[in-house]
């Protein structure tokens, strides 16, 4: 059919609610079965992203989607700078994460030159007892491609990976993993010559000396740009805060400070304080989000990062705080 | 199969005698519009009218010609009565509602007047059911006064095309709008949800397009709720017709084809929506 795109030289950025979108595309049959050609636009005057479906038999439907807001979070994130590299089939990935259970939320990533592993976290301080405890490791050999310069383990939120590893799976395409030490964000991407994805996720820094976990900064959730290292350290506290505040699902957003002030280094981690470690990654739970905050303040009295000023300055929720920091000084 | 329980004497005294060899080519079309429990019979020489109304603003019909029955023996000009449908219902498939291949329930449905119940007698594989159902004063159906030359635009349509977009409809929308007009876009049924609004276009050249007869522009708004029990006979029948008039009554006629291939009428009428119409967002 004659379905010719009419391109602008404008770029649009505009965000949809899943909600209305996936009802559209939902059923797959149908589409391939009725529909010749599909016409997405967005006009230009109004607020609309017109989704136009051109049938078999001279029918045409027409959906007009309000679009909620015209600004796009960017993630940023270089992929190149890890030192971590990994290649697998999504299916080998998605077999390993079949195993959790459902409601795990958070697993831990764990790669050394000579083996790669998978378990289930759970937060110090919850029920031993109740646990299932889950670990499924993997020759370095099951991957295409395997480089671990440096010994790693990382945690991460499940859910948002195993959403991407569905998706990728049915595309059969391969996954790249791109890690650092525990506190860097994780990429997971795949590319086709349609398109590409990656979802990259914040690690948590869990610190063995003490009980607490502490903060790391920057939240960032998927888009298919990755920025350099080095914008990472440059965000203004302010300006986040707004961002912050915008929730998806499990994750959680935070800035850090310009300064490169040196975190001091964890036991499980071999790398010494890049300037970049000022830059550290947390998993999104409202809860971590708030002892993150509170161990930030903690650092503050001991005089570590005296003149940081705090981050998620917006999320000062003291009752939370006090129940998951009880230890911790008051803010 | 003829049932031979019954006395000589009984059936003199039935006004009405209706006998099906399947009862499923009653009972799968009054499927079709058990969406309120009461439904009224009238009976007249050309065969069943099953009526059910809602809120008075929609009414339903369904039309077993006497060509249907094996059996269709009316003793007066006019039988009604009003009578649970949803019991009806129950006792048509009394040996199961699931058709197993190779068998089916007989039905025999003989009413002796005013004041009796109605009763079923219903035979499958030699076990014989009697069901007697209570009937109440029939309730006078609306009349709509919907007359062919009032009728300002008239579609038929295959079913198949109708069925996909009636299963998409944005069910956030209160109304379901319908256009139809000479010009584009022909025949339109639009959506207004939450997330935005939706229009299915069909052409007027469209294949499946069977009549098209649309003599003004007509937009005319319909409650969504009042819509849905629709689609039940929708999805039972081959062929539709859309027919609106001058005061924006919609008409549907659905055709049905029941297991024997014998064709079923089933009729909506929907009054359109009294609020005030809105600038339509294009």
């Amino acid at each position: 059919m004659g379905c010719v795109p009419k391109q602008s030289s404008k770029t649009v950025k505009c965000k949809l609610l899943m909600k209305s979108l996936l009802p559209l595309f939902r059923c797959l049959t149908s589409i391939e079965r009725n529909v010749e050609c599909c016409q997405i636009s967005v006009s230009a005057s109004s607020d609309w992203v017109i989704i136009q479906f051109f049938c078999r038999h001279g029918i045409t439907k027409t959906h007009n989607l309000r679009f909620q807001e015209k600004e796009a979070l960017q993630a940023e994130f270089a992929s190149h700078l890890c030192t971590n590299v990994l290649k697998a089939p999504a299916r080998l990935l998605g077999d390993m994460v079949m195993h959790f259970p459902v409601f795990q939320e958070e697993i831990t990533l764990s790669a050394t030159p000579l083996r790669f592993s998978l378990r289930n976290y759970e937060e110090s301080g919850e029920s031993q007892v109740k646990m299932m405890y889950t670990e499924m490791s993997l020759h370095p050999e099951e991957f295409e491609y395997f480089h671990v310069d440096v010994n790693s383990e990382i945690t991460f939120c499940l859910k948002e990976l195993r959403g991407f590893l569905s998706f990728t799976e049915s595309h059969c395409l391969p996954v790249l993993v791109h890690f650092d030490s525990a506190g860097k964000p994780v990429c997971f991407s795949v590319e086709d010559t349609l398109f590409e994805a990656s979802v990259v996720l914040a690690t948590l820094i869990e610190s063995k000396s003490t009980d607490s976990i502490q903060p790391v900064g920057i939240q960032v959730h998927a888009t298919s740009r990755y920025v350099d290292a080095a914008a990472l350290r440059v965000h203004a506290c302010e300006g986040h805060g707004e961002t912050g505040r915008e929730r998806i699902t499990s994750s959680q957003g935070s800035t850090v400070s310009p300064q490169p002030d040196p975190i001091p280094p964890l036991p499980q981690t071999q790398q010494a304080n890049k300037e970049s470690i000022s830059v550290n990654t947390s998993p999104a739970s409202s809860m971590v989000c708030t002892l993150l905050f509170k161990a930030l303040s903690s650092e503050h009295d001991d005089n570590v990062c005296a003149a940081t000023p705090p981050v998620l300055a917006g999320y000062s929720d003291e009752e939370m705080m006090e129940e998951f920091c009880p230890k911790s000084p008051s803010l | 199969m003829p049932l031979s329980t019954q006395s000589q004497d009984d059936e003199e005294h039935y006004v009405l005698v209706a006998s099906l060899d399947n009862a499923r080519n009653l009972s799968n079309i009054l499927k079709a519009i058990t969406f309120k429990d009461h439904a009224v019979f009238t009976a007249t020489p050309n065969g069943l009218k099953v009526t059910v109304e809602d809120s008075k603003c929609l009414q339903a019909n369904a039309f077993i010609q006497t060509e249907i029955f094996q059996e269709f023996t009316l003793k007066e000009d006019l039988v009604t009565f009003q009578i649970n449908l949803t019991v009806l219902l129950d006792c048509l498939n009394i040996f199961g509602g699931n058709a197993v291949a190779g068998t089916s329930t007989a039905l025999r449905m003989c009413y002796k007047g005013y004041g009796y119940p109605l009763t079923l007698f219903l035979e499958e594989g030699g076990v014989v059911t009697v069901c007697k159902i209570n009937t109440q004063e029939p309730e006078e159906p609306m009349d709509f006064e919907f007359c062919s030359t009032n009728v300002t635009n008239k579609v038929i349509l295959q079913s198949e095309s109708l069925k996909e977009a009636f299963s998409e409809l944005d069910m956030t929308s209160d109304v379901l709008q319908i256009t139809m007009s000479p010009s584009q876009p022909y025949f339109r049924l639009s959506t207004f949800g939450n997330s935005g609004n939706a229009h299915y276009d069909y052409s007027k050249d469209s294949d499946m397009m069977e009549l098209f007869q649309c003599t003004m522009t007509q937009t005319n708004r319909y409650k969504m709720s009042l819509l849905k029990p629709s689609t039940k006979a929708l999805a039972l029948s081959c062929k539709v017709s859309v027919r609106t008039d001058n005061r924006g009554l919609l008409s549907q006629q659905y055709l049905v084809r029941n297991d024997d291939g014998q064709i079923c009428f089933l009729e909506f009428y929907y009054c359109p929506d009294e609020e005030v119409e809105e600038e339509e967002e294009e």
